[in-house]
């Protein structure tokens, strides 16, 4: 079920009321079944495998806890490598397939390449991760195994992070369920607050800047250098606003209920520099990374080398996380250099700065890092949104060629929705700026009384409305 | 406190009640202060329903009276598409001769030529991406609201065959719904149609991507679209582009046209509609580039049936598959739409051919007194006297 659809406009409250109207001892129960059914409405039978990665980790957990030693740590093993089989079926068979069958070719054997028609379960990779980070949590001691079964898969299967995240950990979810939820005035506006944030980023800016990514990129080799240009800031922003506007909606719809997830972006377009970038964008993924592939690994306890080793692989697990294709592996790698070199240029990036005057304080400073850092991420996403690398190339390499403005639009994109889309982009930047410096703002609106908050947030929602694009689309991050 | 250890002391105190938990003094018991704040959180939770239902009432209040102010500058336009369909659905047009068909229709028959070269009015009301069965509520909602023409010209296409799968741009409609002739069909290919007549907004929102709601509420303001639409005729002012070399080459070994058995039953009640409101028809194959004449393997097919159409109901059947410059893309926007050069110089072979028609095969009435339509924004429109 899309968040940006009738079936959960008439789901969502349902469940709220029904959650609130219940008593403590049922509840847990209503957020499975409807968890159930929010699954179920994209393709049922794949509940089964969903239940089945659930059934694995939570025995897991229960006999990891009560193991020592070697027991320990192959039930660990067990876990994860099955957790994982189930993951690499379904997400990297073909990949792997054709992968090893290019490899053969490449020494003279041909191999047939039979690909498996498997579709993707939604939101795969974001439960597996959630899974193992509790098995793995469990393991290390840092959370003791829930014996409840129902509790547990709710946990994996809650329906506001089911499909795209936030990735939680099992310390900040799983006792959430077992507390009792009253209903909060403050908790449920913010949540829907949050909510109609998240519908703005997704209905007005990502679908919109959509229409024109998806024709240039679709295409490259019949559009000109401007509408590369555009095409690739417009991904930029198009997969920003998707994704942390789920995220948002996610945030929103678990805060209506009562519970508190992880923040998962934090403007990370306002960065100045790659790492900050990482540390701001998809931060539940990036942790996760960083607690369970990087630290493992040495993180940077150990020499340069081995240290710009472990991030070249952590980044590159992490491209391909996303998904089963060699522009994701490179993406990841190339964000990974960006990272090396920012580390190994870090001093002498400095020593030029101050040689020039220009302090950390300094404006002047701050708008080059600022502006080195997001082209830097553009060139990392046409990698990540072209077809191949192939096309990437391309793009790369045409960007400043051929401009045309009289040759501006495409084919879905109409020219009168250009500036609208410029608008859009310039209207979540400075609201994001205006909640940055809420306080503010909010008094501002607090003054108003109630029925003409309400006017007020009802004329807000209506221009989302009228302005939003309702394609059919999916999120972005439900095909990882 | 968990919650049954609420419930057991809650029992215990049933019928208690209690003002002001803050009130109570340090040492009171737990439960006391559990039942009060119960009583608390249920006033919160009124507090909450009501003010969701305060902002919803003021959500549908807004969307309502915004759905109507977008549905009546709409209503009021006179340029463009909107502008047809008003003078269309007001009675204003009363042509005598009519074309009806698809995009290839609208852009590709000049009435203006029509009626210079044979003296008669005419209108175009083609619409595009619109299949027979569209095409056909189009004409049976003229027919409601306008004098009957003495002739209508339809269109014909190698897709002439396909019966609607999805409405092209439902929101052109959407002013009209509350239309019979239009209501009907659209219902019957698009069941959820019914969100865009009865939910507010609906119609103008998920289901435009052109955004015509801006062209409604400009019209309350005085703003409107410059005019392009000539006697309901829109022309291409366009070059001929590499699109049918990507075309040709995404598709190799040509393409086929569907025969829906739903589009051979369209075109045969167009065909009743008209001879039950006394309407000679004709059918028109309008200019196609040559080459994609080539591409379509179901050619013959299609025409084999549209042959037969018309022979079975003796609907004249002027085929320009062969026109002079069907090979010349000087002429095309693209392999199936005439530019605007292209549709003047068809326009002026099928007036010639119609001015012979019309003098082999006289009206019944005679001694026409014909005024000339200055323009088609909303002067006085032509009235053949009988």
């Amino acid at each position: 079920m899309l968040f940006n659809s009738i079936e959960f406009a008439i789901f969502f409250p349902i469940v709220v009321a029904l959650f609130y109207i219940l008593p403590q001892r049922w509840r847990v129960h209503l957020l499975l079944g409807a968890s159930c059914i929010f699954y179920m409405a994209f393709i049922p039978a794949y509940i089964a495998i969903l239940f089945v990665t659930i059934l694995i980790d939570y025995v897991a957990g229960i006999y990891i806890e009560r193991s020592e030693g070697k027991r320990k740590k192959a039930l660990l093993l067990v876990s994860i490598v099955s957790t994982c089989t189930v993951l690499a079926v379904f997400k990297y068979m073909n990949f792997l397939t054709s992968s090893f069958s290019g490899l053969a070719g490449l020494f003279g054997w041909h191999l047939s390449n039979a690909a498996v028609n498997i579709i993707l379960p939604v939101g795969l990779s974001f439960h597996t991760f959630q899974s193992l980070s509790y098995v793995v949590e469990v393991y290390r001691g840092n959370q003791k195994a829930e014996r409840n079964f129902v509790v547990y898969a709710t946990y994996v299967m809650f329906f506001p992070q089911l499909v795209a995240g936030p990735i939680e950990r099992p310390q900040n979810l799983l006792h959430q369920f077992r507390e009792w939820h009253r209903v909060n005035y403050v908790n449920i506006t913010s949540g829907l607050k949050r909510m109609a944030w998240g519908f703005f980023k997704k209905l007005v800016v990502a679908d919109r800047l959509a229409l024109y990514v998806n024709d240039v990129y679709g295409s490259p080799r019949s559009h000109n250098g401007l509408q590369l240009s555009i095409g690739t800031l417009f991904f930029a922003y198009q997969i920003y606003c998707d994704f942390s506007g789920y995220s948002d909606i996610a945030i929103g719809a678990a805060q209506v209920l009562g519970f508190k997830l992880m923040e998962n972006f934090r403007t990370p377009y306002h960065s100045l520099s790659v790492s900050e970038f990482w540390r701001r964008w998809h931060i539940s993924l990036s942790t996760w990374f960083k607690d369970y592939v990087y630290i493992p690994l040495g993180g940077r306890r150990v020499g340069p080398v081995r240290y710009a080793i472990n991030i070249l692989i952590t980044f590159g697990i992490s491209g391909l996380w996303h998904g089963a294709s060699w522009t994701y592996v490179w993406w990841g790698l190339l964000n990974g250099v960006y990272l090396v070199t920012g580390w190994l240029t870090k001093e002498w990036r400095d020593r030029f700065f101050g040689s020039i005057g220009l302090g950390e304080e300094t404006v002047m400073r701050k708008g080059m890092m600022w502006a080195s850092t997001f082209l830097l991420t553009c060139v990392a996403w046409i990698v990540f949104r072209a077809k191949s690398l192939k096309d990437a190339w391309y793009v790369f390499s045409h960007l400043l060629q051929g401009w045309n403005i009289h040759q501006i639009k495409t084919e879905q994109f109409f020219l009168r929705q250009l500036p609208i889309a410029f608008a859009a982009i310039l209207i979540l930047e400075a609201c994001q700026l205006w909640i940055q410096n809420r306080d503010s703002a909010t008094s501002t609106f607090a003054k108003l009384p109630l029925p003409g908050r309400l006017a007020a947030y009802a004329a807000l929602v209506l221009l989302v409305v009228m302005f939003g694009i309702y394609r059919k689309t999916q999120f972005i991050y439900f095909q990882f | 406190m968990n919650q049954n250890a609420f419930d057991e002391s809650r029992g215990a105190l049933a019928g208690e009640l209690v003002d002001d938990w803050r009130s109570l003094p340090e040492g009171e018991p737990a439960a006391v202060r559990a039942l009060a704040e119960e009583q608390e959180r249920g006033s919160e939770g009124w507090i909450v329903l009501r003010s969701l239902v305060f902002f919803l009432l003021i959500l549908a209040a807004f969307a309502l009276g915004l759905n109507g102010l977008i549905t009546l500058g709409l209503w009021h336009i006179k340029t463009g598409q909107y502008g047809v369909s008003n003078r269309m659905i007001r009675g204003e047009i009363n042509a005598q001769i009519v074309i009806n068909g698809s995009s290839r229709a609208l852009s590709g028959f000049d009435p203006r030529i029509i009626q210079a070269t044979t003296g008669l009015t005419a209108y175009n009301i083609g619409r595009n991406g619109s299949q027979t069965d569209m095409q056909l509520a189009v004409l049976k909602t003229y027919l409601e609201h306008n004098r009957k023409p003495e002739i209508v010209i339809q269109s014909l296409d190698s897709f002439s065959f396909e019966a609607t799968r999805e409405v092209y741009n439902p929101a052109q409609y959407v002013p009209y719904l509350y239309d019979r002739e239009l209501w009907t069909p659209l219902r019957r290919i698009n069941p959820g149609i019914w969100k865009s007549r009865y939910v507010p907004l609906y119609g103008y929102v998920v289901d435009d991507m052109s955004m015509s709601w801006v062209l409604g509420l400009g019209e309350l303001v005085g703003w409107s679209q410059r005019e392009d639409y000539f006697l309901g005729f829109n022309p291409r002012p366009l070059k001929w582009t590499d699109e049918f070399k990507s075309f040709r080459a995404a598709n190799p070994n040509g393409v086929d046209w569907p025969i829906d058995e739903e589009g051979k039953q369209s075109l045969e009640e167009l065909i009743q509609v008209c001879r039950a409101h006394e309407v000679k028809l004709i059918f028109v194959y309008a200019p196609e580039y040559s080459e994609m004449q080539k591409l379509t393997r179901n050619r013959s097919e299609v025409f084999r049936d549209l042959h037969d159409l018309s022979e079975r109901y003796s609907v004249p059947l002027w085929d320009y598959s062969d026109w002079r410059y069907s090979a010349e893309t000087k002429y095309f926007q693209n392999s199936q739409h005439l530019n605007e050069e292209g549709a003047q110089v068809f326009s002026e072979d099928l007036s010639n051919r119609l001015q012979g028609f019309i003098s082999a095969n006289p009206f019944q009435s005679n001694g026409l007194q014909v005024r000339a339509i200055a323009d088609d924004r909303g002067v006085e429109t032509n009235l053949a006297k009988r």
